[in-house]
């Protein structure tokens, strides 16, 4: 895989040498990548003086870190009570068709990962689906696969 | 000093000491399993939960961690209470239910009789109870080599990357503190394997018994500034040869005062 680990430099600039900017580093790289790549966390962990064992349980630890590839985008399935009881399921299954993968997988291009997720907190919107930062209410089967399509597009805009 | 009363005697403490080590002293046995001398308290267990009253408290109980709480003046504690050791059948209970094959478990669980989890046993367990003391020993020694993987449900210890840990030095004291024995490592003529990682047995130069292992002995004498030499004899060669000196300074001092 050829990810460009000469940006790392770059984001180590941006904070302070201490163990205190761990998280905020490991953010940065998930971003520039799309995941950690191990050497990344060989790397910051040098870097910023934290111990490779406590790096890896950091990035282990939240579900924002990933250790494999992701996708460009990530797709956010709500599937908390109210989304649920709103037929987050069918949504769930008719993205997972659509994108060929299951919850938790990423595309063969890269472009999408799947995931579920127990409540956004925007019930009142319910079903959502989140693509990245942006969050959709009242998502319906046949209005999700359109999600898909400009989404694509607006990437490559 | 802080009086307080344990079980209905009256004992001193020194202030600032956590009941649990009060208790010890006092040869009350109290389950501590994620407990160490060794590193701070953590309160991971839950087994060593006591109950505590005082006497302004007008009849009210309160719960806490044995191994966590600095005792106080008028405490009126109790160890083994009805509703104390019910609370420790349900961390039991749970335990059983996580580690079905751990004979530790099983035999403490049974002290307190529960022989059957009440829960689904997990399947594949590993029996680790995810107590921590492990890599809270690795880090005091300063290796940090392990550490906790994953959240919640899927939480593991393990080696960064899960690969042979780098900062590891075949100490053994993780394995040693495990309370349920999880941690394997095998010693083969002049080679230790622990964490998926080989490590080679310093053999003593007078015995040839192994001792510990290269990288130990380097990382002791760098961090401890303990000549490197030491670590060449073993433990009962390193008394052998004092008392050869010792008996040497003694006939010597004889001979001076004659
Ligand atoms: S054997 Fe390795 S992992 Fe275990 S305590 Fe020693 S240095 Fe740490
Ligand atoms: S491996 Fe042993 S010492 Fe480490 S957390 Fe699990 S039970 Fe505790
Ligand atoms: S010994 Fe107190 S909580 Fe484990």
């Amino acid at each position: 895989m050829n990810h460009d680990l000469d940006k790392l430099p770059e984001i180590y600039e941006r904070y302070p040498r201490t163990p205190q900017s761990l998280i905020a580093v490991l953010q940065d790289i998930q971003k520039e990548f799309h995941f950690l790549p191990t050497e990344a966390l060989k790397r910051t962990a040098e870097e910023l003086n934290v111990p490779l064992s406590k790096v890896f349980s950091v990035s282990t630890f939240y579900n924002a870190f990933s250790l494999h590839p992701r996708g460009e985008k990530i797709i956010r399935v709500c599937v908390g009570t109210t989304c649920h009881i709103r037929g987050a399921k069918q949504i769930q299954e008719q993205l997972e068709n659509h994108l060929k993968i299951k919850a938790g997988e990423t595309t063969e291009d890269k472009k999408f990962t799947l995931e579920v997720v127990a409540c956004v907190g925007a019930c009142a919107m319910a079903p959502v689906v989140a693509v990245d930062e942006t969050y959709h209410g009242g998502v319906t089967v046949a209005s999700c696969r359109k999600l898909v399509k400009k989404s694509k597009k607006g990437k490559k805009s | 000093m802080v009086s307080l009363t344990i079980n209905g005697r009256v004992v001193q403490a020194n202030k600032g000491e956590m009941l649990l080590s009060v208790t010890r002293r006092e040869g009350i046995d109290i389950p501590a399993l994620c407990h160490h001398d060794a590193v701070e308290p953590f309160g991971a267990c839950r087994l060593c939960m006591v109950e505590i009253t005082k006497a302004e408290w007008d009849g009210w109980t309160n719960y806490v961690a044995a191994c966590l709480y600095p005792v106080e003046d008028g405490l009126i504690v109790q160890t083994h209470s009805s509703k104390v050791n019910e609370l420790r059948r349900t961390v039991l209970d749970l335990l059983l239910a996580r580690c079905p094959n751990s004979p530790e478990i099983r035999q403490l669980a049974a002290e307190y009789g529960v022989t059957q989890t009440a829960y689904e046993e997990i399947p594949d367990a590993d029996n680790c109870i995810l107590c921590g003391l492990c890599t809270r020993v690795c880090e005091r020694l300063g290796f940090k080599a392990i550490s906790t993987v994953g959240r919640g449900h899927d939480k593991v210890v393990a080696p960064p990357l899960k690969e042979a840990p780098p900062d590891c030095v075949g100490c053994l004291s993780c394995a040693q503190v495990c309370p349920t024995n999880v941690i394997q490592y095998e010693d083969e003529g002049n080679k230790r394997t622990i964490w998926n990682k080989s490590f080679e047995l310093i053999a003593c130069k007078e015995c040839g018994k192994q001792t510990i292992t290269r990288d130990f002995a380097e990382a002791l004498s760098s961090q401890r500034n303990i000549p490197e030499d030491y670590f060449e004899l073993c433990d009962e060669c390193h008394r052998r040869e004092l008392s050869v000196k010792m008996g040497s300074i003694v006939s010597w001092s004889r001979e001076a005062a004659s």
